[in-house]
């Protein structure tokens, strides 16, 4: 088996501790690397990390490459592993809370794209019509081209109609996704400061690893 | 029986179809279903940030007007539940109200309309109402959402009460063991190939059942079953032809409605097979 070195600088207290203070992360923890979340996730065959992989990195503050795995972004939520989890900890409400942080940090990619689109969609017209939901996407995402023959089907069944679906004052929303900026920009702020904080710690860190 | 109906954005586009079905079978059973007023997106599995996701759920909770809250869709009634739970955090409840105009209270009781027809109408009643017992086999497919992560109605393992719904038809819920395993479709658009993978499963596994069709409950479900089914069998070669049907449809068929007045029309994978073999 190839043998991994974690570099110390790769790993990121700051991180770790944004994480662990999530309510997800509160209880990751008492992880015992059983794995069962990796054996009942449908997809983590084509996963960078399998979920039980994940959870000891986020441990172990491998912000990068915990950010930049596709396993966040792949993972269907379909929460087998958060019903099965012997300690109670649901995985995929971890990929959930790791979606914003990984947006916020400038991780880019084709699932980003697309749930940007979405939020776009929902905030402007209060419901996400497919057509424009699709069509948008589109227009970031030359390779949609391949599923045009699946998007005339539906349409020749009258299934994909192309007027849009809107609510009739979407003011409300706003203020809705306004919530989201507010934590946003308390969340970088928090990895900012913590992390100024953490680095002076630094040398202590890497006393406990030897 | 009055329900506040929070149908979801499907309802209006790719599932035409299933609202057809409910509009029909609902006012056959005299269950009614109030459409809220203005209703917004739930916000599906793509907005990433979690208290907006919350907040948009609490919107549509709060206007319930004291009734319990049906819907069709195993994505939004998740939604509605997960919000629920994360509200009783009283913090993330006052910032979530700060935004909204009706005030979230906590209240009211998101259903799917499968717990609707099995637990509050209930499946003596309903076989009541079958005018032509279903002489077909068919795969009980709850999805993910349904059951999981918690929803206290049904087993998020080994759910029942879609098996039971087929059984009181007259159908036989075929022995299925992937009835809650992911069909892939909220990775439809953006990882195809994989989202493929997962449906092949989920049909090859039909197919060896030996059922005549495929029950879901949710539309993304069906989207990815019925609309992607030519686009597995093309990617792998195989040849697949089964019928996906919401359970409204196949309720509608026992109580006598013509597959028209259900939207069968609409489904990519013809129903013709199945019609013929139920009999008009």
């Amino acid at each position: 088996m190839k043998k991994e070195i974690i570099l110390i600088e790769s790993r990121d207290a700051a991180f770790r501790d944004l994480v662990l203070e999530t309510p997800v992360g509160r209880k990751l923890s008492t992880c015992m690397q059983c794995g069962i979340c990796a054996g009942s996730c449908p997809v983590s065959h084509e996963m960078d990390y399998n979920p039980r992989q994940l959870v000891r990195m986020v441990q172990l503050g491998l912000k990068k490459e915990v950010l930049n795995s596709n396993t966040i972004w792949i993972c269907t939520t379909c929460f087998s592993c958060s019903v099965r989890c012997p300690r109670g900890i649901r995985p995929t409400e971890l990929m959930e809370t790791l979606k914003p942080i990984a947006i916020a940090e400038g991780v880019k990619n084709k699932n980003e794209r697309f749930d940007g689109v979405f939020s776009d969609v929902v905030r402007k017209n209060g419901r996400a019509s497919e057509f424009l939901l699709i069509s948008k996407y589109s227009l970031k995402e030359p390779e949609m081209i391949k599923q045009a023959p699946f998007g005339l089907s539906l349409f020749s069944k009258g299934k994909l109609p192309l007027t849009i679906d809107k609510m009739e004052n979407t003011r409300e929303l706003d203020t809705v996704f306004k919530l989201g900026e507010k934590a946003e920009k308390k969340e970088s702020k928090e990895i900012r400061e913590t992390g100024t904080k953490k680095e002076k710690e630094e040398p202590e860190t890497q006393e406990t690893d030897k | 029986m009055k329900y506040s109906y929070y149908p979801g954005c499907a309802q209006h586009g790719t599932a035409v179809d299933y609202r057809k079905s409910v509009e029909m079978v609902f006012r056959s059973l005299g269950i009614e279903l109030e459409e809220v007023k203005n209703w917004n997106c739930c916000g599906a599995l793509h907005v990433p940030d979690m208290t907006i996701r919350s907040a948009l759920s609490a919107r549509t909770l709060a206007s319930s007007k004291g009734l319990d809250m049906a819907t069709p869709c195993n994505l939004c009634y998740s939604n509605l539940m997960r919000a629920k739970t994360a509200l009783e955090d009283i913090s993330l409840k006052t910032r979530v109200n700060e935004a909204l105009t009706a005030k979230y209270d906590g209240n009211t009781k998101p259903k799917h309309l499968l717990e609707v027809v099995v637990k509050d109408y209930g499946l003596t009643k309903l076989a009541e109402m079958v005018k032509k017992p279903l002489k077909i086999k068919a795969v009980p497919y709850y999805g993910c959402l349904l059951t999981r992560p918690e929803n206290k109605f049904d087993s998020p393992e080994n759910p029942k009460s879609l098996d039971n719904l087929i059984a009181s038809l007259g159908a036989e819920p075929v022995k299925y063991y992937y009835k809650t395993k992911c069909c892939g479709g909220p990775i439809l658009i953006t990882n195809e190939d994989l989202a493929l993978e997962l449906a092949r499963d989920l049909l090859l596994m039909a197919k060896e059942s030996g059922a005549d069709c495929m029950v879901v409950t949710c539309p993304m479900c069906h989207l990815q079953l019925d609309a992607k089914q030519k686009a597995v069998e093309k990617k792998y070669n195989i040849k697949l032809d089964m019928p996906i049907i919401y359970f409204t449809q196949l309720m509608g068929l026992a109580m006598g409605f013509t597959p028209d007045e259900l939207g069968m029309g609409k489904h990519l994978v013809s129903c013709d097979k199945l019609i013929a073999k139920i009999g008009r």
